[in-house]
């Protein structure tokens, strides 16, 4: 009995050494992984290599493949997400366009929220261990292997789509013209604003894509007699993605337009409100644009 | 049995993994995708820095690799035609400004 006893314990020891070595001493190696695991800074920068490709060959379908290979819940949104974050932290305003623009792209064709499932034949596989020695290797991927893209049912916004799409794991292209930026901004609403919790004369610009989702990186320009102003919407997220505000001096008057193309807000003046007391105070201006 | 469990039944979950662990067809497409780019930018050094995700081998290496992988793997014409141009003018890129 005792004999069977150091047996038993003796196979739990082996057992308990051979998985500490397998996991944290000498875990395997990952090789042939895919775009979805990778850390959220490279898959950044994959984003931006997939913008960057689309301003280059305007090839939509193509560009939602790559998206999907990255397993965003919502490709839209992660892309606004990181055109704030690219103008924040100072990359040029070109590679953020680029971003903001296969954004718009994919708005007007309404895969904003769609969720798009990854199933990849061929897995992560083993090749080395971690001092880079070769151990026993699972045999390589086929040549090329297919992805098979699933949209899940929960998506809106969207174009009818057949519900499982096959694509190559390298998309092939059609040439297509370079992408537009769409059509013209509209001015929707434009609204006094008298709030005394607000700073006096704060002009605030909210822009919307065709499907109300609202936009970062939008360049607006403010003129007035004698000076002119860019600044861009996404800057406070906490407010949302296509806020941007500016603050107006009394008696000046101003005009406002996207840089991409908008209808004009032309005599915008500081406005004088009362306050509950009967004092008089500075409100501000709500300017709302979409794409129609 | 330990070691078998470990390695192969339940090996230890990746994630936030870096480009090089990309299989061969995924970092082929992202050649691709600076190579369309650069397509239309003509940056050679733009270009080199978006490759740079794929550590500290040289760019042309990189693109070279994408290329090969490319001609073996039936990839269409016109995209082995604009890895070709990526690849050509990295190795003519001296890096100096």
């Amino acid at each position: 009995m005792r004999r069977i006893w150091g047996i038993l314990l003796a196979l739990l020891m082996g057992v308990g050494l051979g998985l500490v070595y397998a996991w944290m001493i000498s875990p395997l190696r990952v090789v042939d992984s895919e775009p979805s695991l990778l850390r959220a800074d490279f898959k950044e920068q994959y984003r931006s290599a997939i913008a960057a490709a689309y301003a280059a060959n305007g090839n939509l379908p193509r560009a939602k493949a790559r998206l999907a290979l990255l397993g965003d819940p919502d490709p839209v949104a992660a892309l606004n997400a990181q055109a704030q974050q690219m103008l924040a932290s100072g990359d040029t305003f070109h590679q953020a366009d680029q971003v903001v623009a296969l954004a718009l792209a994919l708005g007007e064709n309404g895969v904003a929220a769609s969720t798009s499932t990854i199933v990849v034949e061929s897995n992560t596989r083993v090749a080395t261990d971690a001092s880079g020695k070769a151990t026993e290797t699972l045999p390589p991927p086929p040549p090329d292997v297919p992805i098979v893209l699933t949209e899940t049912p929960e998506i809106i916004e969207m174009e009818p789509t057949q519900p499982v799409v096959v694509a190559e794991s390298t998309p092939r292209p059609t040439r297509t013209p370079i992408p537009t930026f769409g059509a013209p901004f509209k001015l929707t609403g434009q609204e006094t604003v008298c709030d005394p919790n607000l700073p006096d004369g704060l002009l605030q610009v909210i822009v919307y894509n065709t499907n109300r989702r609202q936009l970062a990186g939008i360049e607006i320009v403010v003129t007035w007699d004698g000076g002119e102003e860019q600044f861009f919407t996404g800057f406070k997220p906490e407010l949302g993605n296509g806020y941007a505000d500016f603050i107006m001096s009394p008696n000046v008057t101003y005009i406002l337009q996207l840089a991409r193309g908008s209808d004009v807000a032309t005599g915008l003046i500081t406005p004088t409100c009362q306050g509950t007391n009967g004092e008089p105070y500075i409100g501000g201006i709500k300017l709302t644009f979409q794409q129609p | 049995m330990g070691l078998a469990y470990g390695w192969y039944i339940d090996p230890v979950d990746y994630f936030d993994l870096t480009p090089d662990t990309l299989r061969a067809d995924y970092k082929t497409d992202y050649v691709l995708m600076i190579a369309e780019a650069y397509r239309v930018e003509q940056d050679p050094g733009l270009a080199a820095r978006r490759l740079a995700v794929f550590g500290t081998r040289s760019p042309s290496s990189i693109a070279s690799e994408g290329l090969a992988y490319a001609r073996a793997n039936g990839f269409a014409e016109s995209d082995i035609v604009l890895i070709q141009e990526l690849v050509t003018a990295l190795q003519a890129w001296s890096g100096i400004p």
